[in-house]
């Protein structure tokens, strides 16, 4: 009767795969179930176990099928086992009021098919078990065995998952010498258990692979995926044994599950296992195993991605080594480096085609390691770097990564890694770093460059020493200077290319984060080496690198100042910068602008006489005159012109070292260039300013070696009668009379000083003057603001009336 | 049976076992009815004895030549009855000549009968003990006869080696078989394992039949029947290479009788373990092998569930012999066996 149906099956076998017939084929299939589980559990009620049985076993027969596809059978499977469960409660209940039969373990074995059979066997099994009606280890061993008659895969792995699911509670966890052990069974028995289980498992999962059509495949591949977690679950049970320790997943549990992951010789199941002993077992088991997972890693089928596997367990344990912050975590006897060094090495060997990217990214896995795990031993980083590019350099010498490959990106992932846990000092002890980046295209070493100046940007690093200095330009060298690999051509690499500009505004930044806080030689050092290295990028790139060097510069005259008591050459150090400085402006002076050499110039006056050393008069002088020519070249261009004059006077006005010689020359310069300006506006105003320059402005007497202020009176009044002169002469009434208030303001500004010759009655003639003017203009927005400033003056004004110095002074309005 | 109606004035009864302490069997009837009766159970040398009692009826009196009582043991062939081979007869006069007036018991026994052989009812040949008594009468004898069922027990088997052998079809498949033993008792499991050694076929499943053999008379007239005791799934799916199966069948849950060889020359009963493969295409691979078969003494417990359980999936008995329809079954010892066709063997008509 039995083989009758199997001969049907074989028959519709062919329709009942079509999609269209899965649904119909599990509906009829739950519906027979229901049927025979309601019987089942009709004559149960009635204590009938015999016809129980017999109801189970031909719900159970519905499990015979081979039409369902494999989603479609757990359904039905998880229905069925659910059903199952009453009778397995009945079962036990039975038991524990002292009525359950003592022979239904060899009654159930009667069934004619196998799979009902099987099923029940468990079912009783497990309920004798508990019952303590047969022993436990020798029923867990006979089931276990039995169980090898469905080899059928797909039935054969629920069937096995069945089993599993029943023992789950009851596999034994004790030790050996327990007396009741050879009844009851020790962990060795769980173990046996399990582990052939497992294999059995995996055998008939890996069959599925060869079953059926060639055209299939990729359903079936799919198909098999969705199983493994049956295969899987065999694992978890074993990391569930409390009994399992090291020393027996090392001798034991593991040797077997490798041989059997071995020989399957799968790459399905080979990734999914390995990846799932990886998961489910304590961290601690892999530490012991690492050379036996490892050395059977590269046992594996060739078309294993190996590198997941690998790297996920190298991830996973440096999680574990850095979990709590600690580094404890790694036991001193395992050499977690080497070990993994040493495999891998061995892995790469022994895959000849494993492609670059997956070597990569093994390397990068156990950069990561070495760098989390071992933070003090940068010779394990440097090994793997180093290893990095011998391997690229037996693939070919001295050639580059091909931008955009996956073999690039997994390269500049893994160079991204040292920035991310390290501060650059200490990747730079990594001396093979560098050698691996430039095994990288332009693309992509530039890339990891602006992350490494962006990283020390964000950390806010110091980097110290020249040294070091020198180390990290050697890195950065793609950004520093002209790449002869670069995609862009040079032409691009200007100041009008907005990714250039922030490029290079990053390394200016960088700069300030090259600090020797307590050792001006040193910063000296820096200084140089900057300089040496950044004038080899160019023109536009010094554009962006030099301030910061000549500002440093600077910066650094002044410590020099500071510690002179100690430092007995500080003067000639100084004086070394400033030539430096001049050099570098001068070089800047090449650009199409002058105002930022100027500027530099400026500032570098500015600093000399601050310093005041021995020279600094020399010094300033040569810097201010170079920024006097630079402003006489400058023509063309007016406002720039008068802004560049703004500046001149203002730092005339502020340097103090000159002498009443070169003071004067230059006062009187600016002064005649102020009138030479081209627009009259200008003129008036700069010759405003002019008036400081002789008066508050300071020069050195040479008898005191003090510095006094000019206080010239008739300058400062021949400057203010130029200026009124001048502003007379304008024609557009607003500026002109902006010009007006801004005359009355500096009159007022001079008659606060006390300057002879300026006294209430000049001001009042102003104050009318301006009135008048003022009158005249009309009322548009365009002079509210102007409106507004002289409203302020004669604020001010009102206010100081009350003084008596302002006595007699006629404001109106 | 009483055709003058004089029978009628008497009912006959054994009384075998007054103290209820001889075990009884359940006996299928040979008339197709599938009733069964209760026959006590009866060992090689135990002495046979009890009570008969003769009632009469309405006060009659009956008068009678002698009243005789028999020990009879005869092999009858169905398909023939007119042949019964009488191997035992004993005879007992229990009373002389005379006349019974009231209802008589009398006491008889037969000491240390031997009973050679075990109760047999098979298709064509039936073995039986069983007591005859007959009140002589002038016309019309009145007989009464009481079956009662003979078990032969048997000692271990001094040499019970497993069978071992390595078969197959060249190239195609080739399997290794282990039964544990070669002489089970009734109650015994058949304990195996299958290995496979190379599979070139799609194998669909396998599975193990218990074939019993019956062959009656001889020379020219042998009847040969052979039945489907069991047929037993050992495995579903396609096994590969390596692969070892177990095999565990209880035997206790079927009919079966042990074996028996030549018996009087008349019969023999014999059993055979079918191990029979399934490819894909239905196509059956299979390898006999015989079995000896023993009845061991009982112990006190009985497993009455078991057979009860068995006969949930009955072994189809209307399934014929398969071997009857196939082509090239190996004969004994033969690590040959070959496939047979689906078309014309015995499943595909078993519906």
């Amino acid at each position: 009767m039995s083989m009758q149906k199997a001969v049907d099956n074989s028959r519709s076998s062919n329709a009942g795969l079509s999609m269209d017939n899965q649904e119909k084929l599990l509906a009829d299939a739950l519906q027979n179930v229901r049927q025979h589980a309601f019987a089942m559990k009709r004559v149960l009620d009635q204590q009938s176990v015999m016809e129980g049985l017999k109801h189970a076993a031909n719900m159970l027969g519905e499990l015979r099928t081979s039409l369902l596809s494999p989603k479609n059978y757990y359904e039905l499977h998880v229905v069925v086992v659910e059903e199952l469960h009453h009778l397995e409660l009945y079962l036990t209940d039975e038991f524990e009021h002292g009525r359950g039969s003592h022979d239904l373990y060899e009654v159930v074995q009667y069934a004619g098919n196998i799979v009902p059979r099987l099923y029940l066997l468990i079912t009783i099994g497990h309920v004798y078990i508990r019952a303590n009606e047969l022993p436990r280890r020798e029923v867990l061993r006979d089931l276990v065995e039995m169980c090898r008659g469905v080899q059928h895969p797909l039935r054969g792995l629920f069937l096995r998952n069945y089993l599993l699911q029943c023992v789950k509670s009851l596999l034994p966890d004790t030790e050996e010498e327990n007396q009741e052990a050879t009844k009851t069974g020790t962990i060795l028995d769980s173990l046996d258990f399990i582990l052939l289980n497992f294999s059995e498992m995996n055998k008939l999962w890996v069959r599925m692979q060869y079953q059926g059509h060639t055209r299939d495949l990729q359903r079936r591949e799919q198909e098999r995926r969705e199983l493994r977690i049956l295969v899987g679950t065999n694992l978890v049970r074993l990391s569930e044994l409390e009994c399992v320790n090291v020393e027996r997943y090392k001798t034991i549990v593991l040797p077997k599950i490798m041989e059997q992951v071995v020989s399957c010789r799968d790459s399905i199941a080979q990734e999914y296992l390995m990846e799932c002993i990886i998961q489910v077992f304590p961290d601690e088991y892999h530490l012991n195993t690492l050379n036996e997972f490892l050395k059977a890693c590269r046992e594996l089928s060739a078309s294993v991605n190996i590198r997941n596997i690998l790297i996920s367990l190298i991830d996973r344990l440096t999680a574990y080594s850095t979990r709590d912050g600690s580094q404890q975590n790694i036991p001193e006897n395992i050499q977690l480096f080497d070990i993994f060094s040493e495999q891998i090495a061995e892995v790469v060997k022994s895959r000849i085609n494993m492609p670059p990217e997956d070597i990569v990214a093994l390397q990068s896995a156990l950069l990561n390691l070495s760098l989390k795990c071992y933070r003090d031993q940068f010779e394990y980083g440097n090994k793997v770097l180093e290893n990095t590019r011998k391997i690229f350099d037996n693939i070919a010498l001295d050639t580059q990564v091909q931008t955009g490959t996956p073999a690039a990106k997994e390269l500049v992932k893994m160079l991204k890694i040292p920035i991310d846990c390290y501060d650059i000092l200490d990747v730079l002890k990594l001396n093979h770093y560098k050698l691996v980046l430039q095994l990288l295209s332009y693309r992509e070493r530039h890339t990891v460059c602006m992350y490494i100046i962006n990283s020390i940007l964000d950390k806010e690093t110091i980097i110290p020493t020249a040294e070091q200095v020198t180390q990290l330009f050697e890195l950065l060298l793609t950004l520093i200077i002209d790449q002869t690999d670069s995609p862009l051509e040079t032409s691009r690499q200007t100041i009008t290319n907005e990714d250039f500009v922030e490029e290079q505004n990053l390394v200016a930044r960088l700069y300030n984060n090259f600090q020797a806080p307590n050792d001006p030689d040193q910063q000296y050092h820096i200084i140089k080496i900057c300089q040496d290295t950044f004038k080899n990028g160019g023109l536009e790139r010094m554009r962006f690198t030099y301030p910061p060097i000549i500002m440093q510069a600077y910066a650094l005259t002044f410590r020099y100042k500071n510690i002179r008591e100690q430092d007995e050459k500080w003067e000639k150090k100084c004086q070394k910068l400033f030539q430096l400085c001049n050099q570098l402006i001068n070089t800047l002076t090449k650009l199409e602008t002058n105002d930022l050499p100027l500027r530099l110039y400026l500032q570098g006056a500015l600093a000399a006489s601050e310093i005041g050393s021995e020279n600094a008069e020399t010094i300033a002088y040569e810097f201010f005159s170079q920024a006097y020519t630079l402003y006489e070249e400058q023509a063309g261009d007016t406002r720039a012109q008068s802004a560049s004059l703004t500046l001149l006077i203002g730092t005339l006005e502020k340097v103090t070292c000159f002498a009443e010689e070169n003071h004067s020359t230059l006062r009187q310069s600016l002064t005649q260039a102020a009138t030479r300006l081209v627009k009259r506006p200008d003129q008036v105003r700069t010759l405003l300013l002019c008036t400081h320059l002789f008066w508050s402005a300071q020069r050195l007497n040479e008898s005191t070696q003090k510095s006094e202020q000019v206080h010239d009176n008739e300058k400062v009044l021949a400057c203010l009668k130029k200026a009124t002169k001048l502003t007379t002469q304008i024609m557009d009434q607003s500026v002109q009379v902006q010009l007006y208030n801004e005359l009355l303001n500096t009159y007022i500004y001079f008659f606060n000083q006390n300057l002879p010759d300026i006294d209430i009655t000049l001001l009042n003639s102003l104050i009318e003057k301006l009135q008048n003017e003022m009158s005249k203009i009309s009322s548009n927005e365009n002079d509210e603001f102007i409106r507004n400033q002289i409203q302020k003056t004669f604020d001010y004004l009102r206010q100081q009336s009350q003084l008596e110095k302002f006595q007699g002074l006629q404001i109106n309005n | 049976m009483d055709l003058l109606g004089l029978g009628s004035k008497v009912d006959i009864d054994f009384l075998l076992d007054p103290q209820g302490q001889r075990k009884q069997i359940e006996v299928k009837l040979d008339d197709n009815t599938n009733k069964r009766i209760l026959q006590y159970i009866y060992y090689d040398g135990e002495d046979v004895g009890g009570t008969v009692q003769i009632k009469l009826k309405k006060n009659s009196k009956v008068e009678h030549q002698g009243i005789r009582l028999e020990f009879i043991g005869q092999i009858e062939m169905l398909n023939d009855r007119s042949t019964v081979h009488e191997f035992i007869n004993l005879s007992k006069l229990l009373a002389f000549p005379g006349e019974l007036t009231e209802n008589t018991s009398i006491d008889f026994h037969f000491p240390n009968v031997e009973k050679p052989y075990e109760s047999y009812i098979g298709i064509n040949v039936k073995l039986r003990y069983f007591l005859r008594l007959t009140i002589i009468r002038r016309f019309t004898n009145t007989v009464c006869e009481r079956d009662i069922c003979v078990q032969q027990l048997s000692q271990y088997p001094e040499i019970n080696n497993s069978i071992k052998m390595e078969v197959g079809i060249e190239d195609c498949l080739h399997i290794e078989f282990e039964y544990n033993k070669s002489k089970y008792h009734l109650k015994d499991v058949i304990v195996g394992k299958i290995y496979f050694l190379l599979v070139r076929i799609k194998i669909k499943h396998m599975e193990i039949a218990i074939l019993k053999k019956e062959s009656t008379g001889s020379g020219p007239n042998i009847y040969a029947e052979t039945e489907t005791i069991a047929k037993y799934e050992i495995m579903d799916g396609a096994p590969v290479r390596g692969e070892s199966i177990p095999i565990r069948l209880f035997l206790g849950g079927y009919d079966l009788t042990p074996t028996m060889k030549d018996v009087q020359r008349k019969f023999s009963v014999r059993y055979f373990l079918n191990l029979v493969l399934v490819d894909e295409e239905e196509r059956r691979y299979f390898k006999q092998q015989e079995i000896v078969l023993w009845r061991k003494q009982e112990k006190v417990k009985q497993k009455n569930s078991a057979k009860q359980y068995a006969h949930f999936e009955p072994p189809n008995p209307a399934i014929k012999p398969e071997d009857s329809a196939t082509g090239i079954s190996g004969s004994e010892n033969s690590p040959v066996y070959g496939p047979s066709s689906s078309g014309n063997n015995s499943d595909s008509t078993s519906d």
